[in-house]
């Protein structure tokens, strides 16, 4: 007689050897290898940013126009001056400004590894709500069909039709400038797409054969949604969502950038970016750096996606 | 309870566990806009026959004829659009939540694609465990790991096959387990769904003998659905023809192989290709395709591809009528047992 | 190409290929080592158990091998060369013009938005010696009969630079299409030029395939599977077409099946495949007759026969090996009830046993 831990483990080995094929699927692509190492750095210094950098480096309490005593900071050697903004270091940072300083004065290169955080922890809380939101709709609907489809596919239709910026000026408007005000606003025109791609996913996933076997054993049809169809569908999601979190922080910076930020000060990318556009001539490190780690985010994001997509095509797993 | 199956104009002298009358299932064509009904494919178009306790009925045609919304709709998986299923004289199509339950353990069905039937993300011991949950045979974990070896076991695999992914097994493989998923609560009427269509011969040969074994030992009833005829042969005690939806020749394996009353029977057997070069086979081609199930011709639905078709088969369609236990759906009696025998005996 | 062949000559040889695929696993030793011979105008039968080898010898044969397989070993001698040394290009030729393939489903090699009559037309005109002896060989007011061109085909050697109109061309190819329809029995032929390809049913598609095939006038045909997804009455009028055609057409024809009963029903010989060896060639009616190979003595055992019907089947012990780590030796020995030390050890050659009746097992 077997016992339950005996079950589990062989559960467990069988999984295992399959995720190693995945792994070994995942690797082969040097392209993918290359944007997976890079989100994972950019998630685990967003992870430690609070212990990288001092957190207090990015208050600008004490600002008040340039009564500081001057002191000057260079980047890289002592040769090569670079601060913009206040003639002043606000605070005691690092030794040198490896990418200068922002319009207040403090290490640019703080403030985009405190603002990682930022960026990272909205964008993924904007995929998770817009696609779990977007996969169970569109679950329902494919499985359902019927009158329920229609109204959801009208319902997904109607927002489909609005355009992101608007909705978040009149959000903005309605609840004052506040990131969850944005969070909100993200999310309302993000989560269409993913039901239309559930539904897509189920509908080709529910007229299968071992959906019929399961209907001729008797299951029921939550039990056929939810532990069959919706997982055998569900690896696109993944992929569309991983490529989305690039594609999320770009719109939450961006609409930093256009001045929904509640403040000025907060250290985020497209706040930085903002700061930098002012002095575009005068000090350009400013809204290149901020943007190139935008590009890079996005980009590494996507790479991740394209690589889940080969490791999860079933094409493949035959 | 079920008096009323004995008391139908068909007598049936025992109690038959699968009884099906009349069934039609037909499936709306829909156009336009506001998706008006312009048409019907008639995919079984009215079907009656019987299972014999612990026999095998052998259901033959081609593609387009029926044999699988048959096959479906007894198991309510579609609706039939009219007629009864009765399985132990409870009406599937009618039957409630309970009475289904029951039925879903008693009645169960293998399907044709072993490589499609099976959840791919799903083990193999996760699979049975689910379906004994879900007819809810057993207690604890251990308890359904226990049976899904002993499944295991009976069906020819074994421990090692436990925690294995359906894409790790070869086809036959598969077909087993389904097999054994459709054995966890007590089964006692299979519907088989060309199972061996998409396996090897040597494959299909080992599939086969289990399946004879497994009726032996558990007094199982077989719905046998196929299009190869060598292999209902082997396996049917009654064979029953199909062509676009209709029934047209159900007899005993012997009389209908040997003495086949119904052109299109006569003209499927000599379709066949024999495992023999030396046969001197005559050249009996049957023309043309099968039409379209939602054009029905008039009258006989064979009468177009049909050599022996009259005036009364293009207007009057034939209802199949018994004789001694075999039953033909045509209005000209034609002996094929000649020509039947001749082939025979020139095989040697 | 030579003069009249003879019908004993060998047209195509594959000698001792070895392939393989290059797989997450490892090594999938797809190809031990086939040898086959096919003659001229025969209809060869390759026959074999999914997992054989019988497509990847195909694929070898009309060089479209996935980009993950290589040939260790071994050649394939058409017309005298060795087509494991050509290039992609040369293979190319190849395929428009000696080697033409039927496969198994025709949806996916008709193109669904051209009529049969655009890609059938596509396929003569690229032939511009059969257009110029069609022309010779019209006369108004009859139906072409394609049967004659295959005939030339053989004697037509010397190159003809003819230029013929455009106009012309697109005469002359409507003609064309029309005849060879009729050559494998497509009724009303100016109808299906003009339809598409899901207009027709299965059998018909796999009819318009096969013309598409026999248009090339190819010195080999290639039937991979082709009545495996049809009906059985269905199936029936295609054998009984390339029965007919068998004599009409100038080729060779070499069948892959995994039903015995269908190249029982069409071979002039058959070879049986097993792991990646042909195991036994022997005439059809002698294969069925005598079969030598243990592996082939079962497999007929495995088949259900209508005609001396048995309460139980043979199956064959074991399964179909691992091509990763494949048994040692002759593959089938581990399911083998004759199988002795030697079989371990030494894979056996294919060796005459009677005339024309190979095997490769070392009982014999």
């Amino acid at each position: 007689m077997q016992k339950d831990s005996e079950v589990r483990r062989g559960e467990w080995e069988a999984r295992l050897a399959d995720i190693k094929y995945m792994i070994h699927l995942f690797r082969k692509n040097p392209l993918v290898m290359t944007g997976t190492i890079i989100s994972l750095f950019f998630i685990i210094v967003a992870l430690l940013a609070n212990f990288i950098v001092d957190p207090r480096l990015a208050t600008t309490e004490g600002y008040t126009g340039g009564s500081y005593p001057f002191e000057r900071k260079y980047m890289w050697s002592a040769n090569h001056p670079i601060v913009w903004g206040p003639d002043i270091a606000l605070h005691d940072g690092p030794e040198f400004f490896y990418l200068g300083t922002d319009g207040w004065g403090r290490d640019l290169l703080s403030m985009i590894i405190l603002a990682l955080p930022v960026d990272l922890y909205n964008a993924f809380i904007i995929v998770v709500v817009a696609a779990l939101l977007g996969t169970t709709l569109g679950a329902l609907a494919g499985y359902a069909g019927g009158i329920f489809d229609e109204a959801v596919l009208r319902i997904t239709d109607v927002f489909f039709a609005f355009p992101g910026l608007v909705l978040a000026l009149v959000f903005a408007s309605m609840f004052g400038r506040s990131i969850e005000t944005l969070q909100f606003a993200i999310i309302l025109v993000w989560w269409p797409p993913y039901v239309r791609l559930m539904r897509g996913q189920v509908l080709s996933e529910k007229e299968k054969p071992y959906v019929e076997a399961l209907k001729a054993l008797g299951a029921g049809h939550l039990r056929v949604l939810f532990r069959h169809v919706m997982l055998n569908a569900i690896y696109p999601i993944l992929v569309q969502a991983t490529m989305d979190l690039g594609g999320v922080i770009l719109t939450f910076s961006a609409l930093m950038f256009l001045g929904f930020s509640p403040s000025k000060s907060l250290p985020e990318l497209g706040n930085l970016a903002a700061d930098g556009y002012n002095a575009i001539f005068s000090a350009p490190w400013v809204i290149l750096f901020s943007g190139l780690t935008m590009l890079i985010i996005s980009l590494a994001f996507n790479l991740v996606g394209d690589g889940l997509r080969d490791v999860l095509d079933p094409r493949l797993r035959r | 309870m079920r008096s009323h199956v004995i008391s139908t104009k068909n007598a049936v002298k025992t109690i038959d566990p699968l009884v099906v009358k009349n069934l039609k299932v037909w499936f709306p064509i829909k156009s336009g806009v506001i998706q008006k009904t312009i048409g019907h494919v008639k995919a079984v178009d009215g079907v009656s026959f019987s299972v014999k306790k612990n026999e095998t009925l052998g259901v033959v045609g081609e593609s387009g004829s029926g044999k699988t919304t048959l096959a479906r709709a007894i198991l309510r998986l579609v609706k039939p659009t009219a007629g009864e299923v009765r399985f132990d004289g409870i009406n599937i199509p009618k039957a409630n939540r309970q009475q289904m339950k029951t039925l879903r353990q008693k009645v169960q069905i293998i399907f044709q694609d072993p490589y499609a039937s099976l959840d791919p993300r799903q083990t193999v011991s996760s699979l049975l465990r689910e379906a004994m949950h879900i007819h809810g045979v057993v207690k604890s974990k251990s308890e359904a790991t226990e049976k899904s070896l002993k499944l295991l076991r009976k069906v020819g695999l074994d421990e090692e096959h436990l925690y294995r992914f359906p894409h790790e097994f070869s086809g036959g493989q598969r077909q087993r387990i389904a097999v054994a998923r459709a054995l966890v609560a007590n089964a006692e009427f299979l519907i088989l769904d060309e199972p061996t269509s998409f396996l090897d011969v040597s494959v299909q040969a080992s599939v086969l003998n289990l399946l004879k074994d497994l009726q032996k030992d558990l007094n199982l009833t077989y719905m046998f659905i196929t299009h190869n005829l060598a292999v209902v042969h082997h396996m049917s005690n009654r064979v029953a023809v199909m062509y676009l939806g209709k029934i047209v020749e159900l007899a005993d394996k012997n009389t209908i192989y040997r003495n086949p009353k119904h052109p299109y029977t006569f003209q499927l057997m000599a379709a066949i290709p024999v495992p023999n070069p030396e046969a001197k086979k005559k050249e009996i081609l049957l023309e043309g395709d099968v039409p379209s199930p939602i054009n029905i011709p008039l009258g006989c639905r064979f009468h177009p591809r049909c050599k022996y078709a009259k005036e009364k088969c293009r207007k009057v369609e034939p209802n199949l009528v018994e004789k001694d236990g075999h039953f033909v759906a045509c209005h000209s009696e034609i002996d094929f047992s000649a020509e039947m025998r001749t082939g025979e005996s020139a095989d040697g | 190409m030579s003069d009249k062949r003879n019908a004993k000559d060998t047209v195509l040889e594959i000698k001792n290929l070895k392939v393989n695929f290059h797989t997450y696993r490892g090594e999938v030793k797809a190809l031990n080592g086939v040898d086959l011979k096919l003659c001229c105008k025969e209809v060869l039968a390759l026959v074999g158990e999914s997992g054989c080898g019988k497509s990847v010898t195909v694929q070898t044969l009309i060089g479209l091998l996935p980009e993950n397989a290589s040939v260790l070993e071994g050649e394939i001698i058409l017309d005298g060369d060795n087509l494991i040394n050509k290039t992609k290009e040369e293979m190319r030729i190849l395929r428009t013009h000696d080697l033409a393939i039927v496969f198994q489903d025709p949806m996916t090699f008709l193109n669904p938005v051209l009529t049969i009559g655009t890609q059938l037309e596509e396929v003569v005109t690229m032939d511009k010696d059969l257009l110029v002896e069609a022309i010779a060989i019209e006369k108004p007011k009859q139906k072409l009969d394609f049967t004659d061109l295959i005939k030339m085909d053989d004697s037509a050697t010397e190159p003809k630079n003819l230029k013929i109109s455009r106009r012309e061309t697109k005469r002359i190819a409507k003609r064309l299409c029309a005849a060879i329809l009729s050559l494998v029995k497509l009724p009303d032929q100016e109808r299906i030029l003009k339809q598409y390809p899901f207009e027709l049913s299965g059998g018909m598609r796999q009819r318009a395939m096969i013309a598409m095939a026999l248009a090339r006038r190819p010195s080999i045909f290639i039937a991979d599977e082709i009545t495996t997804a049809l009906d059985v009455t269905i199936q029936a009028q295609i054998l009984h077409l390339l029965k007919e055609l068998r004599d009409k057409i100038d080729a060779s024809t070499l069948m892959i099946t995994h039903d015995l009963s269908v190249a029982a029903e069409t071979a002039d010989r058959i070879a049986v495949m097993y792991g990646g060896n042909v195991v036994e060639v022997a005439s059809s009616v002698v294969l069925f007759r005598r079969p030598f190979h243990p592996y082939a003595q079962m497999l007929l055992k495995a088949i259900p026969n209508i005609e001396n019907p048995t309460s139980r089947l043979e199956a064959i012990p074991g399964t179909v090996p691992e091509m990763i780590d494949p048994p040692p030796g002759c593959r089938f020995h581990p399911r083998c009830k004759y199988a002795m030390d030697a079989c371990t050890k030494k894979r056996p050659r294919l060796k005459e046993v009677e005339k024309g009746h190979e095997v490769a097992c070392y009982l014999y």
